[in-house]
């Protein structure tokens, strides 16, 4: 299949969603407002701390704005683009309903991890964009245009990585059967990407820095716009996307090769 | 009333709530990685100085632990979506014919889910607690453990008649969740589950300390970790505590009534 083809199939689907939602007005407001709520639960937990000290691991009070409104925005993404897809397939391969995945004329993966978009998502990420521009203005920084765009490459990089551990633990429903409790696992690793990477040591440092890339998907955009582009840490995050898409990609190809259809 | 109904729900909500102990086991091992990622926070924001709003590392941190146990026993997890569905799908017919109370029936299987689960809870706490060890302080005055037992009581029945608020809000609206998940987030911050609120401003704390989400959590776990100084302010909250259970179980008695007034039964 060509670029084109899969941008129409992903348009359709978007079409859909954005109809659909238009049907649920209501609906749609109260869950912007839910996802505003959280982002401003985060973004208090930051304000009250730092009523009380000066610094969180070298990290000032908009430094660590630019922290939280970079993880902010990445799981924004990710819930616009692929949350409800991708809880969707967990349901799904155990109800025998992912059938219909594999009945459609496109690539299984990319039809099950697209068919939606969720716009309350997409609604509150320029507000946690707005967040991020707030706090670089409050710090004085003028970052260049490269800088910018090297930022908005890596969030497109922390996109991916999250998405693809995600679609890494729902794949796991193909051998347990049940993907119950990987939402509160992903919201509870999540925490780590608004923590400063000079706060995590020793054996915390091995897991949520270097195991799962959690603290890097942030710090890496963040330290970008603060303290210019930095190629190691640039290639880290790339590193990153690759090896956790790879893994991803192929535990769910494992995984399918398992899967017996509702029909059998 | 005859409370033996009563009892046979309780203890049927013991077994099927330990049928799904593993997702409770589960679910209270994710709260283990959150516990993590609140010391490192807390930790790092200690870094250099030995307090914050007079309370030290370990005081901060029995207070986090505190609350993790106590989100377990006394919290609503799914209740409120439980009479939602039972309203939805009309399973709650069967007790508009029956001799029972709906909410004395939701609130014992509320307390043999939270017993179940609380229970489990400290599981994976007990593993950890040699690392929690050195840091946990717990206050040695008796008044304030005599204070914690009717507060952690009136705090499960508060949290329990919210969730059933909630649940009956079916009567009027298909779809309950997005209310309950934006409450849950007003309740995280209220209800001093982010931060202790005496880290808020002097005003904004006076003002929260007379919310119903203060009562919900904050207040029994600073009881229990020393952070309410004297037994009159005990008293005083529990005394505000006391109002907002029988304010809000009256406001769950009329949304039941008025609710059922627009509840249809269809089917046989």
């Amino acid at each position: 299949m060509r670029a084109a083809q899969y941008l129409r199939i992903w348009l359709a689907g978007a079409r859909y969603s954005v109809v659909r939602t238009l049907m649920f007005r209501g609906d749609f407001i109260m869950w912007s407002l839910v996802e505003l709520f959280w982002m401003g639960v985060n973004l208090g937990l930051i304000g009250v701390i730092y009523q009380h000290t000066e610094s969180i691991a070298g990290w000032g009070p908009w430094e660590m704005t630019i922290l939280v409104g970079t993880s902010l925005l990445v799981q924004r993404l990710l819930m616009g683009f692929f949350w409800t897809n991708l809880f969707e397939m967990g349901r799904n391969v155990r109800s025998g309903a992912f059938d219909f995945f594999l009945a459609q004329p496109g690539p299984v993966l990319f039809m099950a991890s697209t068919r939606k978009i969720d716009l309350d998502g997409f609604l509150n990420a320029p507000i946690a964009l707005g967040v991020v521009l707030y706090a670089v203005h409050q710090l004085g920084l003028s970052p260049t245009a490269l800088q910018w765009a090297t930022y908005a490459g890596m969030i497109l990089c922390g996109l991916a990585i999250h998405y693809a551990t995600l679609l890494f633990f729902i794949s796991l429903v193909f051998w347990i059967q049940s993907a119950k409790g990987v939402e509160g696992g992903y919201f509870g690793l999540n925490e780590f990407s608004r923590l400063p990477r000079e706060a995590l040591r020793g054996i915390a440092a091995v897991v949520f820095v270097y195991a799962l890339p959690l603290v890097v998907v942030t710090n890496v955009p963040a330290q970008t716009l603060r303290h210019g582009i930095q190629g190691s840490q640039a290639l880290w995050l790339g590193g990153a996307t690759v090896l956790w898409l790879s893994l991803a990609i192929i535990a769910f190809h494992r995984g399918l090769r398992r899967y017996t259809s509702a029909s059998s | 009333m005859s409370l033996a109904k009563y009892r046979h729900a309780f203890v049927l909500g013991l077994q099927g709530n330990l049928v799904y102990r593993w997702n409770f086991a589960v679910r209270a091992s994710f709260s283990v990685l959150h516990l993590a990622y609140v010391f490192i926070l807390w930790g790092a924001a200690f870094s250099g100085q030995e307090s914050l709003a007079g309370f030290n590392l370990g005081q901060t941190l029995t207070y986090f632990v505190t609350i993790l146990v106590l989100q377990f026993f006394i919290s609503a997890m799914n209740e409120d979506f439980e009479v939602s569905e039972e309203i939805r799908n009309g399973l709650i017919n069967q007790f508009l014919l029956k001799p029972i109370n709906y909410f004395a029936y939701r609130f014992s299987l509320f307390v043999s889910a939270r017993l179940v689960s609380g229970a489990l809870a400290l599981l994976p706490l007990l593993l950890v607690l040699p690392l929690l060890w050195p840091y946990l302080q717990y206050p040695t005055h008796g008044w304030t453990y005599l204070a914690a037992v009717p507060a952690l009581i009136l705090s499960a029945c508060l949290q329990f008649t919210l969730a059933y608020c909630f649940g009956l809000l079916t009567f009027w609206f298909l779809e309950i969740q997005s209310f309950v998940i934006l409450s849950l987030a007003v309740e995280t911050m209220l209800g001093g589950q982010v931060f202790p609120l005496d880290l808020l401003p002097a005003p904004l704390y006076e003002i929260s300390s007379y919310l119903p989400y203060y009562y919900q959590m904050y207040f029994p776990a600073a009881l229990l970790t020393g952070r309410i100084a004297s037994p009159e302010a005990a008293l005083q909250g529990l005394g505000i505590q006391l109002f907002w259970v029988l304010a809000l179980y009256g406001f769950a008695q009329l949304l039941w009534t008025r609710g059922l007034r627009r509840h249809t039964a269809v089917g046989g």
